[in-house]
């Protein structure tokens, strides 16, 4: 088995479709995008993109949604599966990792394991067939970086930090709209994704105290992850946003109010790159 | 929307709107032929103009019949999520547009029954109507042949009347009707 | 509640109650205890990072989660070994965290060599059919020879060890007799379990030769072995 295992070769069975960032950016449709169809009041909560229940689609985005956390959670087992393997026991210089990080990491495989049975079991339960919804790879590709410390924070900092948004935003819509399972599972998962974000947050320092380069260009990646998995300004704390940063949650997880306010700050100018893509990818085509 | 102005692919009874897709890679031709395809299984002789809004991704449609006779326009929308491929997106996906249109054709079936007549226009329907209308038409498409998964509408249903065992009996009847009355249809479980 | 005296009573009782049949002698000195400890722990080491390493590998959704199940309890037993060790006089548990020989060493590498994903069957049988059931040979020995007074932490972990290796070990199996469908699998199945085995005879199991004790009868007298680290009873 290779040391290291590449984004492109991630085992799937033949329900599952995969796609990448670059792909899912090249699709210039905007929700709401010059709708007659909609008769939606500018000022209702679903004239934003939130998962809320008054939404016309919000069993059938609640459901693409859960597919998307499956196939994340399937990522992300096989991330921390990864670096669980892909790197010695050692004091954490070079291509090696501390014994208990990699112990940590076989303990968030388990996790991950058991997110991917819960999220499969609802997205049974919401009328979801496996490989329904296409998978985006995309945070697989951040589990693939060499430097393990640029793991923890593209992985476990940004990427469990969205998680940690995302299942906040779905245990409120399970409560919203009473489903007795939907609240009571995002409930535990969140706890989880709280404990792997702090884990992310320790080893990141821990593992870079003496070496204060070696953390800014863990940080920056983490930034350009976290700008990333905004998905075009998707999640912030505009009213556009699909997904509210759960600021408390990520206080918890060993966020520090500026670090969450920086990512609010990625998360809009995310928001407003892609508007203006658009805007470009719109023009273009009105000219043609 | 300006790609409702170019010109549109006729077949038939049926013309679709969009002729040509920028944003999506879809057929009109193929469309229309769908639509034709399930209007003659469902019955359904009115000429059809299917409008489609490329430009979201979103998924919302609507039917509307000028009159409750069978040469009435009927003119259905249909935001682009409604027809995709949901494992290739932009793609055209035969399997969900039928489905989604197919509602649409059950719909404006129902619309000419006399007992219709008190139904609210597709775009004022209130959330738990469309439920239940959506839960009724699933129900006869899987009858007829086509890929529905009964839990996906069971769960519609459930976000709109409750996560009840009363709510689930509903659903089970509306499921398995074929004649139902729009107040029938609606009531409460 | 009459007149008659209250019996004495005392509160004076041997130490070991009737019941507590445990005794002093065991095969392993502290010294050898560590060494098996220390092979242990690299064992285990090896077979977590296998299985995290195959999550992405395999296809099938069920073995995915079920190796990353199995990736925690193996690490949660190198890290009741890694705890061991500094009481068992290695305050650097990493000098003693080693394979047993060369063997081992090998036999690790072909078992984690299968990557591609048409090759669940070849990794399951690595991990279930040839290492996981040595885990359980090598353990029960030592559970079954070690002092039970003296070593009472090694039989307490090696008891909830136990537990997870037969648990895990039938989820193996049974994930492998649902994926052997054919005359073709069988033999691919075989094949690889025998290559495997091979080595693991050479290496003399998880902790070397006298893994599992002496095992012939030489000279009419007791059981020998030819291993030549088998500690003082
Ligand atoms: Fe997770
Ligand atoms: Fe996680």
């Amino acid at each position: 088995m290779r040391q290291f295992f590449p984004v492109e070769d991630l085992a799937r069975d033949e329900r599952f479709v995969q796609t990448n960032m670059a792909e899912r950016m090249a699709d210039t449709r905007v929700p709401g995008g010059g709708s007659q169809t909609s008769s939606k009041k500018a000022s209702s909560r679903s004239s934003t993109n939130r998962l809320t229940p008054d939404r016309h689609d919000a069993s059938d985005r609640a459901r693409g949604l859960m597919h998307g956390i499956m196939v994340g959670e399937i990522q992300a087992l096989e991330g921390a599966g990864r670096t669980a393997h892909d790197f010695d026991a050692g004091d954490g210089s070079g291509d090696t990792i501390p014994f208990a990080l990699k112990l940590d990491m076989a303990r968030q495989a388990w996790d991950e394991a058991r997110h991917v049975e819960i999220s499969a079991k609802l997205s049974a339960w919401m009328g979801t067939e496996i490989g329904e919804f296409q998978e985006n790879t995309v945070l697989f590709e951040a589990a693939c970086s060499n430097d393990p410390v640029l793991r923890l924070a593209g992985v476990n900092r940004a990427l469990e930090g969205l998680a940690i948004d995302v299942f906040t935003q779905m245990k409120e819509f399970g409560d919203l709209a009473g489903d007795p399972y939907l609240e009571f599972c995002e409930d535990w998962m969140l706890a989880d994704e709280v404990t792997h974000v702090k884990m992310g947050s320790d080893w990141l320092r821990k593992v870079t105290e003496n070496d204060p380069e070696r953390r800014s260009r863990a940080l920056e990646f983490q930034q350009v992850v976290d700008k990333l998995f905004s998905f075009g300004g998707a999640r912030g704390d505009t009213a556009e946003s699909s997904f509210q940063l759960a600021r408390r949650f990520r206080e918890l997880a060993g966020f520090t109010d500026d670090e969450v306010d920086t990512i609010a700050e990625l998360d809009e100018q995310a928001l407003a790159e892609r508007k203006a893509a658009v805007r470009a990818m719109n023009a273009a085509s009105a000219a043609n | 929307m300006a790609s409702e102005t170019l010109a549109a692919a006729v077949i038939g009874k049926v013309t679709v709107t969009p002729a040509e897709f920028r944003l999506v890679a879809f057929d009109a031709h193929e469309l229309a032929a769908l639509v034709a395809e399930l209007a003659e299984q469902f019955g359904v002789a009115n000429p059809i103009h299917l409008i489609v809004d490329e430009a979201t991704p979103l998924a919302k449609l609507s039917a509307e019949l000028d009159a409750t006779s069978s040469d009435a326009p009927l003119t259905i929308r249909a935001e682009s999520g409604a027809l995709e491929n949901m494992k290739q997106l932009t793609t055209f996906g035969r399997e969900r547009a039928a489905e989604s249109l197919g509602r649409m054709l059950l719909r404006a079936r129902d619309r000419m029954r006399d007992d219709f007549a008190d139904a609210p226009p597709d775009l004022e329907l209130t959330l738990a109507q469309n439920a239940a209308w959506d839960a009724y038409c699933a129900g006869r498409l899987a009858r007829r042949g086509h890929r529905v998964v009964q839990q996906r509408w069971r769960y519609n249903y459930r976000n709109r009347f409750g996560f009840t065992d009363r709510a689930d009996e509903a659903f089970e009847r509306l499921w398995a009707a074929d004649d139902l009355g729009f107040a029938e249809m609606v009531a409460a479980p | 509640m009459g007149d008659a005296p209250a019996p004495e009573r005392t509160t004076a009782r041997a130490p070991f109650a009737p019941w507590d049949r445990r005794d002093l002698p065991g095969m392993f000195d502290v010294a050898e205890t560590a060494r098996r400890v220390g092979n242990y722990k690299w064992a285990e080491m090896k077979l977590f990072e296998a299985l995290g390493g195959w999550i992405a590998t395999v296809p099938e959704l069920d073995v995915k989660m079920r190796l990353g199940t199995h990736c925690y309890h193996h690490a949660w037993h190198a890290e009741l070994w890694h705890k061991r060790l500094p009481e068992l006089r290695e305050m650097k548990p990493e000098r003693l965290t080693q394979p047993a020989n060369e063997a081992m060493v090998r036999f690790m590498d072909a078992m984690t060599e299968p990557e591609a994903p048409e090759l669940t069957i070849e990794k399951l049988v690595g991990a279930y059919r040839v290492l996981i059931p040595r885990f359980i040979a090598a353990y029960t020995y030592h559970r079954n020879n070690t002092s039970e007074i003296t070593d009472a932490p090694t039989i307490r972990s090696l008891t909830f060890i136990l537990q997870d290796e037969i648990d895990d070990w039938r989820d193996g199996e049974m994930m492998l007799q649902s994926l052997i469908s054919t005359e073709h699998d069988v033999e691919r199945a075989a094949a690889h379990q025998a290559r495997l085995e091979a080595i693991m005879v050479e290496a003399g199991g998880i902790a070397g030769p006298g893994t599992i004790g002496p095992t012939t009868v030489m000279n009419g007298g007791s059981p020998t072995t030819d291993s030549t680290t088998e500690g003082d009873a």
